[in-house]
């Protein structure tokens, strides 16, 4: 096995990624061979940091992240001709025209950083800059592996351009040559970031519930895991929900013969150990869900040696 | 005159807090009592209101986006496009046509616009579509995104305008409006938060649910907007009592708290809302009757 990228993916969200992750990342931070990376790429709402913190050694490291490019009027060279309004430049509706002081406001949120404005403007009266869209913090976490992570600036536009920068700073950490695992948190849906996350990883886990809207949305993720030619398997948490639903479910996993890595049953002790922010296998090791996932990081293992 | 329908936006920032849960039955309850109600799917990527009505995607409209086309009989390759595109979504080798990359593409359509000679011309692709349907007296506005394409942003777009123009008719006249939008808290969340009157955040009592709270909490308020919480599986021992302190020092206004109950899963696995059933004070369960307590809180708030 040599350097391989497994990422956890639901389409759905709340269905289980981070609860699977943490519990992955703390089995295998004992695996001295692995010497694994974990990233978080879920970068609009990271929370794999709160179940793996920082370690009391290690000091978390920040950098701030630049991947998002804004316009910005620049009022002398402004002629008040109001062609970038009259002329629609702006495609994304981000220049609007300030009829009191005759000037054009360009909106940040609204902003895609396009430079047309720039181009188009006989005055230049626009210009681009690189804005920080957010931070990218890492740190060795409890379990003595590094952990990396995303968070967007609010109203950057920028989400599916960090998940790649997370994902590069974590080849260029020192880490890296050591490492034969990296394991990825991803967003949900399946749009940019999950998009963005998808590229250049070896093996996708797609977690799912037997509920038609975790059904539905494993369906679309998986349309686009294809598109990436990525080999997958399927984890199925909650498997025992007292569902109607359970019926039709498990009929369209028999009839796909997707590969199943494992069926996590319900059991009180994984949301207990999520409200005390722990994996649920150091949380409460011998609990039937701590047994099922240990048996679901061996089958990865098993699965990740084809690598 | 065009009657305003006041318009709710549902969101949440952490993934399955339960937003569609409360959207559906927000928007059944408002049925029920007589309000013309209109449902908008703003998780493009993965919409499911439709599912937990038990309805069914029919008619669709395309959702177009921009891709340059380029005239070969036309282009000069002199690069002008290449050289002034920020994502550069277009490739230009010295002595050759450009060529798109797609994938890139923010659909600027500075390169059409900028060509010197008239080369490029707009095409389109489609990105995804917008479908529209009546399910248990509930118009249902749904945006959905075609695998594989990024540009949700465009999708949001197109369901914001296809409602504008809806209300603008004024073939029906809408009182309510509500909006489920996707997690997170990126542009197409934001871009719906920007349309409503009233945005209602749906969270979980654990320390992720709290995490992403304060961080909806923040772009609601880079907003302006006014908004009141509403804690789902607030049953959910652990983090609870630190959860409920939170919420109290961060001085957020509760619209009501959602049990853990058997009754949610079940009228989420069959697809009929929880509230679509009238049921006596016997027959109610604790979720039932936390919703009913929601729905008047939301109604003093809106002052329907």
């Amino acid at each position: 096995m040599d350097k391989v990228v497994v990422g956890i993916v639901s389409g759905k969200g709340g269905v289980g990624k981070t609860t699977l992750t943490a519990s992955i990342a703390a089995l295998a931070s004992k695996d001295h061979d692995l010497n694994p990376i974990i990233l978080d790429c879920d970068v609009d709402a990271p929370n794999l940091s709160i179940i793996l913190p920082n370690n009391s050694e290690s000091q978390p490291q920040t950098k701030d992240a630049y991947t998002t490019i804004k316009a910005s009027f620049i009022l002398e060279k402004c002629v008040h001709c109001k062609q970038c309004i009259d002329e629609h430049y702006c495609e994304f509706n981000a220049i609007s025209w300030d009829k009191r002081n005759e000037i054009p406001i360009v909106d940040f949120l609204k902003c895609e950083g396009c430079g047309a404005c720039k181009t188009l403007c006989p005055e230049h009266a626009f210009d681009i800059h690189s804005v920080k869209s957010g931070e990218i913090i890492s740190y060795e976490n409890k379990f003595g592996s590094l952990l990396i992570y995303g968070k967007t600036r609010l109203g950057s536009t920028t989400s599916g351009k960090l998940v790649s920068e997370v994902k590069e700073f974590a080849k260029s950490s020192d880490h890296y040559k050591d490492s034969n695992l990296t394991l990825i948190d991803g967003p949900p849906g399946i749009g940019c970031p999950v998009i963005s996350m998808l590229s250049g990883i070896n093996y996708i886990i797609a977690i799912t519930e037997p509920t038609p809207s975790g059904l539905h949305d494993l369906i679309r993720i998986l349309e686009l895991v294809k598109q990436f030619q990525i080999p997958f398997s399927i984890v199925v948490n909650k498997a025992n929900l007292k569902s109607p639903f359970q019926k039709k479910f498990k009929k369209y996993i028999k009839k796909t013969k997707y590969k199943i890595l494992g069926k996590i049953d319900f059991d009180y002790s994984i949301p207990e150990a999520m409200s005390y922010a722990e994996p649920v296998v150091t949380f409460a090791p011998d609990s039937p869900a701590s047994i099922e996932i240990k048996k679901i990081y061996k089958n990865l293992k098993k699965q990740l040696n084809n690598f | 005159m065009v009657k305003n329908p006041k318009i709710i936006c549902v969101t949440g920032g952490k993934g399955g807090t339960g937003k569609t849960l409360v959207a559906v039955n927000l928007a059944t309850m408002f049925k029920n009592e007589g309000f013309k109600t209109i449902l908008i799917d703003g998780d493009s990527e993965n919409p499911n209101t439709y599912l937990l009505l038990g309805g069914k995607l029919g008619i669709r409209e395309s959702v177009p986006f921009f891709k340059p086309s380029i005239n070969e009989n036309k282009c000069t390759k002199c690069g002008i496009c290449a050289d002034n595109c920020v994502p550069h979504a277009l490739l230009h080798v010295k002595d050759s046509f450009p060529v798109p990359i797609l994938a890139v593409c923010s659909g600027c359509k500075l390169c059409f616009k900028i060509c010197p000679t008239v080369a490029i011309e707009p095409d389109y692709k489609t990105i995804g579509w917008v479908y529209n349907l009546n399910v248990r007296e509930i118009e249902l506005l749904v945006g959905e995104l075609k695998p594989g394409e990024a540009r949700s942003a465009s999708i949001i777009e197109a369901l914001i305008e296809k409602l504008e123009k809806k209300v603008q008719e004024g073939k029906e006249e809408y009182d309510v409006v509500i909006i489920d939008t996707a997690p997170g808290a990126h542009c197409d969340v934001e871009e719906l938060i920007e349309k409503a009157d009233y945005v209602i955040p749906v969270t979980e009592p654990t320390k992720f649910g709290l995490s992403d709270l304060v961080r909806i909490n923040e772009l609601i308020s880079l907003l302006h907007k006014d908004f009141r919480v509403i804690i789902n599986r607030s049953t959910l021992l652990g983090y609870k009592n630190q959860f409920f302190n939170e919420i109290k020092n961060l001085n957020l206004e509760i619209l009501g708290r959602i049990p853990l109950h058997e009754e949610v899963v079940n009228s989420y696995c069959i697809g009929v809302p929880l509230m679509e059933d009238k049921k006596s004070q016997e027959e109610m369960g604790p979720a039932y009757k936390a919703f009913k307590d929601i729905y008047e809180n939301v109604k003093k708030w809106i002052e329907i």
